[in-house]
């Protein structure tokens, strides 16, 4: 197993509410996640699963413990953690080709390889013939992966995705996930993606982590072992292979016990 | 079996009338008021003093402009219009963006601010005859007034609606906080700060003729109430068509250039 990259040690998240009251929406989450992994997070509506992301990213401080990346504490957003949002995030003044190259612009990335930079991630997501096209000429799936291309292009560390592909039909969610598969092992990206979507969960991860809800609490972590350390960018092959159908029961269960809790 | 269709009837809810028709009910509600007007004025059911003929006030609306040099009157009027709405807009786009953007810059500004918005405009005019004499100045401050309180609420409004994501984005993407601010949250409100400008011109041009007609001897609200002196209603109708089409015609020109500046807008689903 490679080596740890991102570290949370005993996050919680208090949140003030209306009457000077507050209540507890994460509670001491510690879990870590391995460099060229994919670690998704899972939960039940209200288990805090968007806040965990929310504060790896920096966009939220956690009210008690740390959250640290190669040892360094994270405070604040940065460039070393992209972050895809489930809305929209184009920007709509910009060419696909700009958008890619808006984070390169503003750290300072000489033009030459930004262009050369922004091009590849294109490809890789597979807009390049949409390059000169503006976001609002384009459907919902092709603005995610202008999103994810936009982010990757940027070379973060770490790449955060807060239920990148829920607002998609069920057909192009397919091929987002698929080409998540792909981009993670042609990039080596080490990933934390957020979902309430058990299929995507077993699909996407090498590692899930389960969240119980109210407060947000580490339930169980669940390595899918039937991959046996595989990749399998093909959704009509894994739910096929032997294990996948216990491990879909088998969160399917937990999700109902905490559905059951409220 | 021929298909059933459903009878159509005038009164259709919510039901998109056909280009012909509309075409033909905009010119029809023109013509029946263009109708009455000459009726009234022909027949004599109304003193034809206070009511002139409308060709008649086409033509003096023509013979101002051809015969009476009354272009330099309008251009007085435009110009008075677009200085005091630039040095409004000079104010209000970077104090509403800022306000709309940082809520400890809203908290300084918004108190003061919401207190001027509900002072009508033409209550300073005596105090800013005094203060301006008969210049240009007392008429730059009154549009000024009447505008900028306004122009500043709803650019800070546009600006607060620019959605949260997009600021993290950038944030998350390493854009310092100063970046993110003209780079993404500008370039994102400044369709709905054209949207508010072209509102508020409208607005410009109500107190331009207010200004005019209280403290002017030059421009066209001045023109109508030399007009009033000598009972000429022919030439004060005139004014009120040639600031309706100005009026229209700056409106036009903000639609155009909005279109032309954003294309990306208009495919917006």
């Amino acid at each position: 197993m490679s080596e740890a990259l991102l570290h949370l040690d005993g996050i919680s998240k208090v949140f003030p509410v209306a009457g000077g009251k507050s209540v507890k929406a994460v509670d001491r989450v510690s879990f870590e996640v391995e460099e060229n992994r994919i670690c998704v997070l899972l939960g039940p509506s209200g288990c805090g699963k968007s806040t965990v992301l929310r504060m790896i990213a920096g966009l939220e401080d956690p009210s008690d413990g740390a959250v640290t990346l190669h040892g360094k504490p994270v405070v604040g957003p940065a460039r070393d953690r992209g972050m895809v949002f489930q809305a929209y995030t184009s920007f709509d003044w910009l060419s696909v080709r700009r958008n890619v190259e808006f984070g390169m612009k503003v750290n300072g990335v000489p033009r030459t390889e930004r262009r050369a930079r922004a091009a590849h991630f294109i490809e890789l997501v597979g807009l390049t013939k949409f390059a000169d096209a503006y976001p609002s000429q384009l459907s919902g799936g092709m603005r995610q992966r202008v999103a994810i291309a936009r982010t990757l292009a940027n070379g973060p560390e770490l790449l955060l995705m807060d239920e990148p592909f829920g607002a998609l039909d069920a057909e192009t969610r397919w091929h987002m996930q698929e080409m998540m598969i792909d981009i993670a092992w042609q990039e080596n990206t080490t990933m934390v993606i957020v979902t309430h979507d058990i299929e995507e969960a077993i699909f996407l991860a090498d590692k899930i982590i389960f969240l119980s809800s109210h407060p947000g609490r580490l339930k169980e972590v669940i390595v899918p072992e039937f991959k046996h350390g595989n990749r399998i960018n093909d959704k009509e092959h894994i739910v096929q292979l032997p294990g996948y159908a216990e491990m879909e029961q088998k969160i399917m269960r937990l999700m109902r016990e905490e559905g059951a809790r409220e | 079996m021929p298909t059933p269709h459903q009878e159509r009837h005038f009164f259709e809810i919510r039901k998109p009338v056909s280009r012909p028709q509309a075409i033909l009910s905009a010119i029809g509600i023109w013509a029946v008021f263009f109708g009455v007007w000459s009726l009234a004025a022909h027949s004599g059911w109304v003193n034809a003093l206070l009511v002139p003929p409308p060709e008649q006030v086409f033509s003096t609306t023509w013979d101002f402009f051809a015969e009476r040099g009354f272009a330099s009157d309008v251009l007085i009027s435009i110009t008075r219009v677009l200085v005091s709405f630039a040095m409004a807009c000079a104010v209000a786009i970077p104090l509403g963006v800022m306000m709309g953007t940082f809520p400890s810059v809203e908290a300084i500004f918004n108190p003061f601010i919401g207190a001027w918005r509900y002072l009508p405009a033409p209550s300073f005019i005596p105090i800013l005859l005094m203060w301006f004499g008969t210049g240009e100045a007392p008429k730059l401050a009154l549009l000024f007034i009447g505008v900028v309180f306004f122009l500043i609420t709803l650019i800070m409004d546009h600006t607060k609606n620019v959605r949260k994501e997009l600021i993290e984005t950038a944030l998350t993407l390493g854009a310092s906080r100063r970046v993110t601010v003209t780079q993404v949250v500008l370039p994102a409100v400044l369709p709905d700060i054209f949207t508010a400008m072209r509102q508020m011109l409208a607005m410009a041009w109500t107190y331009l003729v207010i200004a005019e007609i209280v403290a002017s001897t030059t421009g066209i609200g001045a023109m109508m109430m030399r007009a009033r002196r000598f009972l000429k209603t022919d030439e004060i109708l005139s004014g009120i068509i040639v600031i309706g089409a100005l009026g229209l015609t700056f409106d036009l020109l903000f639609g155009l250039l909005h279109r032309w500046l954003f294309p990306y807008r208009k495919e917006t689903r």
